[in-house]
């Protein structure tokens, strides 16, 4: 039975239309991303999941609770960080996390949820103290003290610096590997690439698609663009006479050659036959990011 | 002392499944955040010397025929003595809403067990309590120290204190229902606390106010509460007018409210 369930979920807010159309299935102990550009539904779906706000249309379950109806039982099981939720600024780190312990039926150890998150030298440290990085992972601490099953984090690395971000996605694994299901919402290609097993991209309310990063990365029809410097002469025919070859360009003495997802594999084949050294050999896969613009564009014609 | 209140109160939210122990540790993070915030000590500090100030000046314990025999540190006791609460409901209550919703703190408290009502529950428990002891301390002062006479009738000024009190704290509810800063609270709640400053008596004794003001004052929640202290008018009437506050306040502050 999937964790959390959502069918054609609509919300309104007056005439803005913020979720249109928006469905899927979370199972147990995945790592679900929800991708889209800002503006896109995200953070009202994860609102609507997280029992803050009641659809106008469609179902939303988690762990079978109707999340607005069952809230209270809801928020014992599922940990939720939210985009811009603060903290009294004169509360210390441990006095929080106290507080929300007391809040739960079965805490987590205070110390050692601290510790795990590396926040163990900054308990006695007030919040405003606190920096960026660290007020997300008290924010990741406090979505864990419940020991829910279900984590929904929101926005978890906007406006961190990038090694605060890869602290961050360790601690995102490290939450999966001890058996909590996680519900991401990114706006991140490389965070929904390297955490996610799956994804859902939303655009203007609705599902584009529902796949695995790399699922997803091959949808576009992108194949393989490769570059390098032949050590020795050759010519454009002779490569273009590959199968999985589509173009060859030339800037000087660099080759850039584009093809299917082989072109890699057919091309250093043949150098290697002809003993050509490909020299500054460059490979670019079709990427979540050229999913992500192709498939977000597609809508808007 | 404190801690003692805290208990008893708790059993009355857990119908709000709110437990008792996430009741207490509510109330412990709002006295935790009172203690670091010296500030909130000026409403009742600020009263305390103004009474000082009073009983220690010659001549305001002489009773005066224009004061209907009354000395002016007799007229001026409940009055001082009213601006602890008044000061807690108008200013207190809706600047701690409003800096818990500007900073998201109630978004974040509405995806924990515990309900955000639960969280202004535990703040108006600590602030009444805390309202409590400052006009407390303040009678105690003024009668046991500087000899102010107490009020012929104590269960009238209890209970219209007491009345006084949730009146002016469901008012200062709207302003902490809807508040998103702290100078729009407080542009909200501060013109309001002048104005039962004004008919409790703070800037002109009410005895040498012109007749039609004393009668506006009966029906502002503070004048109403000093005519019961002073035994003017009927009772009953100055704790329906009280009774009607709460009403209003609170089925206004219900509409109103948002967590964010």
């Amino acid at each position: 039975m999937p964790v959390i369930e959502v069918t054609n979920l609509h919300k309104e807010y007056g005439r803005v239309t913020a979720v249109d159309d928006v469905s899927f299935a979370v199972e147990p102990g995945e790592i679900f991303g929800i991708l889209g550009p800002n503006g896109a539904g995200k953070t009202t779906t994860v609102e609507c999941i997280s029992g803050l706000r009641a659809p106008d249309g469609g179902s939303v379950r988690v762990l079978g609770l109707n999340p607005v109806a069952d809230r209270d039982e809801l928020h014992q099981t599922v940990g939720v960080q939210l985009q811009e939720a603060g903290l009294p600024d004169k509360l210390k780190v441990h006095e929080v996390m106290r507080l929300y312990a007391s809040f739960y039926r079965d805490p987590a150890d205070v110390d050692g949820l601290l510790r795990r998150l590396g926040l163990a030298g900054k308990a006695d440290a007030r919040y405003k103290k606190l920096s960026g990085g660290q007020k997300q992972r008290l924010a990741i601490a406090l979505a864990l003290i419940g020991n829910p099953r279900v984590v929904i984090l929101d926005e978890l690395t906007t406006g961190l610096d990038p090694h605060a971000r890869r602290e961050t996605w360790g601690l995102v694994e490290q939450v999966r590997a001890a058996g909590v299901t996680v519900l991401l919402v990114t706006h991140f290609m490389e965070e929904a690439e390297r955490l996610c097993d799956r994804l859902a991209l939303i655009d203007r309310g609705r599902v584009v698609a529902v796949d695995t990063p790399a699922g997803l990365a091959e949808r576009t029809g992108a194949g393989q663009r490769m570059r390098f410097r032949p050590s020795v002469p050759i010519e454009d025919a002779e490569l273009l006479a590959l199968p999985e070859v589509d173009s060859v360009t030339r800037h000087g003495a660099q080759f850039e050659l584009s093809g299917n997802a082989q072109l890699t594999q057919a091309v250093t084949a043949l150098l290697a036959r002809r003993q050509i050294v490909a020299e500054g050999l460059r490979v670019e896969q079709a990427s979540l990011d050229d999913a992500f613009i192709t498939l977000t564009a597609a809508k808007e014609n | 002392m404190t801690a003692m209140t805290v208990n008893a109160a708790a059993p009355a939210h857990a119908r709000r499944r709110l437990t008792a122990q996430g009741f207490r540790a509510l109330v412990g993070m709002h006295l935790k955040l009172m203690r670091r915030e010296p500030g909130v000590f000026v409403m009742i500090v600020l009263p305390v010397v103004l009474l000082i100030i009073f009983g220690v000046i010659p001549g305001t314990k002489t009773p005066e025929a224009d004061l209907g025999g009354r000395s002016v540190l007799d007229v001026y006791l409940p009055t001082v003595a009213a601006m602890v609460p008044l000061m807690v409901a108008c200013t207190g209550l809706p600047s701690a809403m409003a800096s818990f919703r500007e900073r998201n703190t109630l978004r974040r408290f509405s995806v924990s067990p515990v309900p955000p009502g639960g969280m202004l529950a535990a703040l108006v428990a600590v602030l009444s309590v805390f309202a409590a002891l400052g006009v407390l301390l303040i009678l105690l002062l003024g009668t046991l120290v500087f000899g102010a006479k107490t009020p012929s009738n104590i269960g009238a000024v209890v209970s219209s204190f007491v009345l006084g009190f949730t009146a002016v704290i469901a008012i200062g509810m709207i302003p902490a229902a809807i508040a998103t800063s702290n100078s729009m609270a407080n542009g909200m709640g501060i013109p309001f606390m002048i104005l039962n400053f004004f008919f409790a008596g703070l800037y002109v004794p009410i005895a040498q106010m012109p007749h039609v003001m004393q009668t506006i004052g009966e029906y502002v929640p503070f004048g109403a509460v000093m005519d019961a202290w002073s035994g003017t008018g009927a009772l009953w009437q100055h704790l329906a007018v009280l009774a009607g506050y709460t009403v209003l306040g609170g089925v206004a502050s219900a509409k109103l409210f948002r967590w964010e």
